[in-house]
C-alpha cells in the first residue's frame, strides 16, 4: 500500500541525522549538496510529508535518487530509504501539475 | 537536469493512452517470439513486462535528453518542452531506436526462451498480453496510474490461466513479486526470474560441454536482484555450470554498486558518472562484463562498457546458439 | 549581518560564482542540524572550491559583519556544527581532493572535505593508514575531524587528532581574509607557539582550515583479535592491566557493559555466544609472532575469569568469525533501545564523551549506573577501555520536555563525576554548545578558571569581530 503522509513522517523521524548511509550513496558524490544522498533525501521526504514546498532543489534530490538501496544497508535506524524516497515521489505525483502539456 | 513534474505527465499520459512508457509499436514487444512457436497461456507462463524491449526505445530518448543537456542556452526542462511538446513529436524521437540494440534484447529474450525450454520447462508465452509492468510508474510515485496499469496486468495474466509467472528481469521480478500484491487484491501468482527457474533445475540443464574453453567473467549484481529479491548465488551457479570462471568485483552480491540506470531520464550525465565509476570497478577485476537487467546493461554501454546480457553467454554456452 | 538577505545573497554570488551558494531553505536545512539533535537556521549555504573563494568569503564576512558556520559532515554530537544566529553555513565538501601521499615522508596533503575512510582506502593501497578511526569515519571528513579533535578505537595507541596534524594553511576572518601556512611537513617542528594545535580542537571558532598536512603510519602487519565476556565489570579491569602488565600497546580495546551487549545481541545477529561485559582486544604484531600472541592473550584473558573467549589470528577472521558486529552495533542498539524507552519515533542519543584515568574504569561504570536509577534513565554504557574514554547513552524524545531537563541534569552530572575521577568532561567528540557549562566547570575543579579568561582572549584575537561558529566552545 502507498504510504500515507504520516508514515512518510514517522519513518523520517526515525533518522538520527549520523550520515553513515551517505558513504554508501553512488549520487552523492557527483551531486551539488547534501540532497543528492540519503541523508538529505530522508529530510527531505519529512519536509514533504510535513507540507514543505516541493521546491526544484527538493524534486531534484528524490528524483534523482536511484532507490538502490545502498543506504538502507548502513542504517543504524533501519529506514527503509528507497520506500520512503518513492512514498514521497507519490505526494510530489498526486500533486496537480499546472501545465498540461500534451 | 530535466524538469521532473514535465517528465511524470510525460510519463502517466504515455502509459496512461498507449500502455507504455515511451510511444513503441506494441507488435515489437511479442515480435521476437513469434519464429518460436511458443505455446499461449498455460500454468506456467513467460511474461517480459517488455523492458527489454523498450531498452532501445529509452536509449534513443536518453540520447536525446543527453543532447540537450549539452547544448547550450536556456534550461532544459524548456529545451525538453519545445521538442516534445507533444506525444507525436516523443514518438519521432524514440522511433529512432538503435536496430542493432533492437537486435541484441530479441537475442537476450529468445535465448531466455531457449534456455527455459531446453530445462524442461513447459511454459507458454502472454503474445499481446505480455504487457509492460509500470513499474515505471512505481518508481516515479505515479501511484494511481500505476495502480489503474497494473490492475490491467493482473487481468491479462489471470486471462492467460497461469499460476507461475516467470520473469526476465530484476525490476519486473521485483514489482511482480513484491508490489503487485500492496496494490492489486487477490494478486496470488507465484513470481520467479528464470535465473531462479533454470537454477533450480540445476543438474537437469543439458550441459553440452562446450567445445571453446572458459573465460573469466565479471559478475554485475543489479540493486533489485541482489538486495530486494535475494538472486545473487543463482546466476553464479549457472555461469559456473556453463563452464565459465565467474570474478567478483569489489562491491558484489548484497554490496553491489548501482550502474545509474534508474536516472538515465532525469539526469543523464549524473546517470552516466556512476556508470563510468561502476565500470572502472568491473575493469579493474578483469574479464568479460556480464549483466543480468536491461536497465544496467544500456547504462554501462552507453558510458563506454564492453558488456554482454548473462542469457547470451548462458545460451552459447549450454545450448551452443 | 548585511539589513537585506537578498543584497547578502547576491554579493556572495558575485564573490563565488552563483552555483556554489544555495539559498533553498529546504537544502540550507539540511546543514543546520546535526545528530546531537540541535537545530538551527542559517541564511544560506556556501560551497568553496579553494582557498582564494574561502579567503574572499572571509574578508566579506568580516566587513559585512556575517557570521560564517564552517562545517566538515554535521556528524558532531555537541552542537559545534549548528548554525546559532542567522549566518551562512560554510561547507568543505567540494573541497575533497588527496592532494598528496608521501611514503618517504610519512605524510599526506588533503583538502579539508575530505572523508576519513576515503583518505585510508587510499593509503591502504600503499600499505598505509591515518590511524585516527572515529566510529563516524565512512562520512566524517578531514576537517571536521581536525576541528572537533576527534579521536577513536584506536586512539589509545595512537593518539587523537592532534598527535597527526603536522601543518595545516587556515584562513583569518579578518579584513583580508588573510591565508597563514603553519607548521611543517617535517615530523620535527619548533615554530614558536604551537598554533597548529591551537587550531586543531578550535571548532571551527578560530579559522578555517583549507589543507592539512598529515602524519600517516604504516598498517600493521597482522592483528591478532580475542573477544571476551566476563560476569563481573572487576574482572574486565583485571583483563585490562593484565594485557599491559605484559609490555604491550594494543591496537585497540574495547567495551560493553554486560546490558548494552544484551541490547546489542537484540539489534543484530551475533555469531557469539554474548552474555556478560564484552572486552574486545586487537593486538598488532608481526607475521612471525602472531600465534605466540594468540596464546598469551587467550591465558591471560582467561585467568582473569572470561567466561566466554574468542581468539582470532586476523583481522579477517575476526571480521567473518563477527567479533567487531556487537561494537559496531553500538549505536543500532542505544538507538533501538532509547526509542523502546522513549515509545516515539522521534528519539535522540544523548552520547556522553567522558575520560577517566583507566585506573578509575570500574568506579566509573558503576557510578554511572548509580546515576541510572537516581534519575530513572536506562544507561547503555560502551567504550574505548584502553584510554579511559566512555560513552555513556541515554534516549530521549525532544518533545518531552520534562525527559530533555532530566537529560540535562543526568548530563551534568556524568561530567562532574569524570572530574572527580581525575578525567575530562570530553575526550573526542568536542565542547560545542553542549558541554560549555562541562568545561567551565572542569577549570573550576582545577581552580583555573583564568583558563577560559585566555581561551576568549585567543578567540578575539583570531577572531575581532567574532564572525566564525559564535556561541560555540567559550
Amino acid at each position: 500500500m502507498p504510504w500515507s503522509r504520516a508514515r512518510i513522517l514517522e519513518e523520517a523521524e526515525k533518522c538520527a541525522y549520523c550520515g553513515f548511509c551517505e558513504a554508501a550513496c553512488p549520487t552523492l558524490p557527483y551531486g551539488r549538496h547534501r540532497g543528492y544522498g540519503p541523508r538529505g533525501r530522508v529530510a527531505l521526504s519529512g519536509h514533504l510529508a510535513a507540507g514543505g514546498q516541493a521546491s526544484s532543489e527538493v524534486l531534484v534530490s528524490l528524483y534523482t535518487c536511484l532507490t538502490c538501496a545502498a543506504c538502507t544497508l548502513k542504517c543504524p535506524a533501519g529506514i527503509d530509504i528507497p520506500s520512503l524516497v518513492r512514498a514521497a515521489r507519490s505526494l510530489v505525483a498526486a500533486a496537480p501539475h499546472k501545465k498540461r502539456i500534451i | 537536469m530535466v524538469d521532473v513534474k514535465l517528465i511524470l505527465s510525460l510519463l502517466a499520459d504515455n502509459v496512461e493512452r498507449t500502455g507504455y512508457p515511451v510511444p513503441i509499436d506494441p507488435r515489437r514487444i511479442y515480435s521476437w517470439a513469434e519464429p518460436l512457436k511458443l505455446p499461449r497461456g498455460g500454468r506456467t507462463v513467460l511474461y517480459t513486462g517488455a523492458l527489454y524491449q523498450l531498452v532501445p526505445y529509452i536509449n534513443s530518448l536518453v540520447r536525446h535528453l543527453e543532447s540537450l543537456e549539452r547544448r547550450k542556452g536556456g534550461g532544459l526542462a524548456l529545451r525538453l518542452a519545445k521538442t516534445v511538446g507533444r506525444i507525436v513529436d516523443l514518438g519521432k524521437i524514440v522511433a529512432k531506436a538503435d536496430p542493432s540494440e533492437v537486435s541484441t534484447v530479441e537475442k537476450v529474450l529468445t535465448s531466455i526462451a531457449n534456455l527455459l525450454s531446453a530445462a524442461g520447462v513447459e511454459y507458454g508465452y502472454l503474445y499481446e498480453n505480455d504487457l509492460y509492468s509500470g513499474v515505471l510508474l512505481y518508481d516515479m510515485g505515479l501511484d494511481e496510474a500505476f495502480r489503474r496499469h497494473a490492475g490491467k496486468v493482473a487481468e491479462a495474466l489471470k486471462r492467460s490461466g497461469a499460476s507461475l509467472v516467470i520473469t526476465v528481469d530484476p525490476h519486473t521480478t521485483h514489482v511482480l513479486r513484491k508490489v503487485f500484491p500492496e496494490y492489486v487484491e487477490r494478486f496470488e501468482f507465484e513470481v520467479k526470474s528464470y535465473l531462479e527457474v533454470l537454477a533450480e533445475k540445476g543438474r537437469r540443464l543439458p550441459v553440452k560441454t562446450p567445445s571453446e574453453p572458459g573465460y573469466d567473467v565479471v559478475l554485475h549484481d543489479p540493486c533489485f536482484y541482489a538486495r530486494h529479491e535475494g538472486v545473487i548465488e543463482q546466476p553464479r551457479r549457472l555461469l559456473a555450470l556453463a563452464g565459465l570462471n565467474v570474478k567478483d568485483p569489489a562491491k558484489s552480491g548484497r554490496m553491489t554498486y548501482c550502474c545509474g540506470g534508474p536516472v538515465e531520464a532525469i539526469s543523464p550525465s549524473l546517470s552516466k558518472r556512476i556508470a563510468e565509476t561502476r565500470l572502472d570497478e568491473l575493469r579493474a577485476v578483469g574479464g568479460r562484463i556480464v549483466t543480468m537487467c536491461p536497465i544496467c546493461y544500456a547504462n554501462l554501454r552507453r558510458a563506454g562498457g564492453e558488456v554482454e546480457d548473462i542469457a547470451l553467454h548462458l545460451s552459447r554456452r549450454l545450448l551452443g546458439a | 549581518m548585511p539589513s537585506n538577505p537578498k543584497r547578502l545573497l547576491e554579493d556572495l554570488k558575485s564573490l563565488l560564482g552563483r552555483n556554489k551558494v544555495i539559498e533553498d531553505e529546504a537544502i540550507v536545512r539540511l546543514y543546520s542540524r546535526e545528530p546531537s539533535g540541535l537545530e538551527s537556521p542559517a541564511l544560506a549555504v556556501v560551497f568553496p572550491e579553494t582557498t582564494g573563494d574561502v579567503s574572499r568569503l572571509a574578508k566579506y564576512a568580516y566587513s559585512h559583519d556575517l557570521r560564517l558556520f564552517p562545517q566538515g559532515s554535521s556528524t558532531s554530537l555537541s552542537g559545534s556544527a549548528v548554525p546559532l544566529d542567522e549566518g551562512v553555513v560554510v561547507t568543505f565538501e567540494h573541497m575533497n581532493r588527496v592532494r598528496e601521499i608521501s611514503v618517504v615522508d610519512s605524510i599526506t596533503v588533503v583538502e579539508p572535505g575530505v572523508r576519513i575512510d576515503e583518505l585510508n582506502l587510499e593509503l591502504a593501497g600503499k600499505g598505509y593508514m591515518f590511524p585516527v578511526d572515529p566510529a563516524s569515519s565512512a562520512v566524517a571528513t578531514v576537517g571536521g575531524a581536525i576541528n572537533s579533535g576527534a579521536g577513536g578505537m584506536r586512539s589509545a595507541k595512537y593518539g587523537t587528532m592532534r598527535d597527526w596534524v603536522l601543518g595545516l594553511e587556515i584562513v583569518l576572518p579578518d579584513e583580508h581574509g588573510s591565508v597563514l601556512r603553519l607548521g611543517c611537513r617535517t615530523l620535527k617542528c619548533r615554530q614558536g607557539y604551537d598554533l597548529v594545535r591551537l587550531i586543531v580542537g578550535s571548532e571551527g571558532t578560530l579559522a578555517m582550515v583549507t589543507e592539512a598536512v598529515l602524519k600517516i603510519a604504516p598498517l600493521p602487519e597482522q592483528v591478532v583479535v580475542a573477544l571476551a565476556f566476563y560476569p563481573e565489570l572487576r574482572d574486565v579491569a583485571e583483563a585490562v592491566v593484565a594485557v599491559k602488565e605484559q609490555g604491550v600497546q594494543p591496537y585497540i580495546m574495547e567495551f560493553m557493559d554486560d546490558r548494552t551487549v544484551e541490547a546489542a545481541a537484540k539489534t543484530v545477529e551475533v555469531s557469539v555466544e554474548a552474555s556478560g561485559h564484552m572486552f574486545l582486544v586487537g593486538v598488532d604484531v608481526n607475521r612471525e609472532a602472531a600465534e605466540r600472541t594468540a596464546s598469551w592473550l587467550s591465558r591471560t584473558l582467561s585467568s582473569a575469569g572470561a567466561t566466554r573467549l574468542y581468539v582470532a589470528g586476523t583481522v579477517n577472521e575476526a571480521e567473518e568469525r563477527g567479533f567487531f558486529t556487537l561494537r559496531r552495533s553500538l549505536l543500532p542498539a542505544q538507538m533501538r533501545v532509547a526509542r523502546e524507552i522513549t515509545g516515539s519515533p522521534r528519539t535522540l542519543v544523548y552520547i556522553g564523551d567522558i575520560a577517566v584515568p583507566p585506573s578509575k574504569l570500574v568506579d566509573a561504570v558503576e557510578e554511572l549506573r548509580s546515576l541510572e536509577a537516581k534519575y530513572g534513565l536506562f544507561t547503555m554504557i560502551g567504550g574505548h577501555i584502553g584510554d579511559g574514554n566512555l560513552h555513556p547513552a541515554v534516549g530521549l524524545d525532544p518533545r518531552n520536555k520534562e525527559q530533555a531537563r532530566r537529560v540535562e541534569e543526568w548530563y551534568l552530572e556524568v561530567m562532574e563525576l569524570a572530574l572527580k575521577l581525575g578525567g575530562t568532561i570530553s575526550s573526542e567528540h568536542g565542547i560545542g554548545l553542549l558541554k560549555r557549562e562541562g568545561l567551565r566547570r572542569e577549570f573550576q575543579h582545577l581552580g583555573s578558571e583564568k583558563a577560559l579568561e585566555l581561551m576568549k582572549g585567543l578567540k578575539r584575537l583570531f577572531d575581532p569581530k567574532g564572525v566564525l561558529n559564535p556561541g560555540k566552545v567559550v
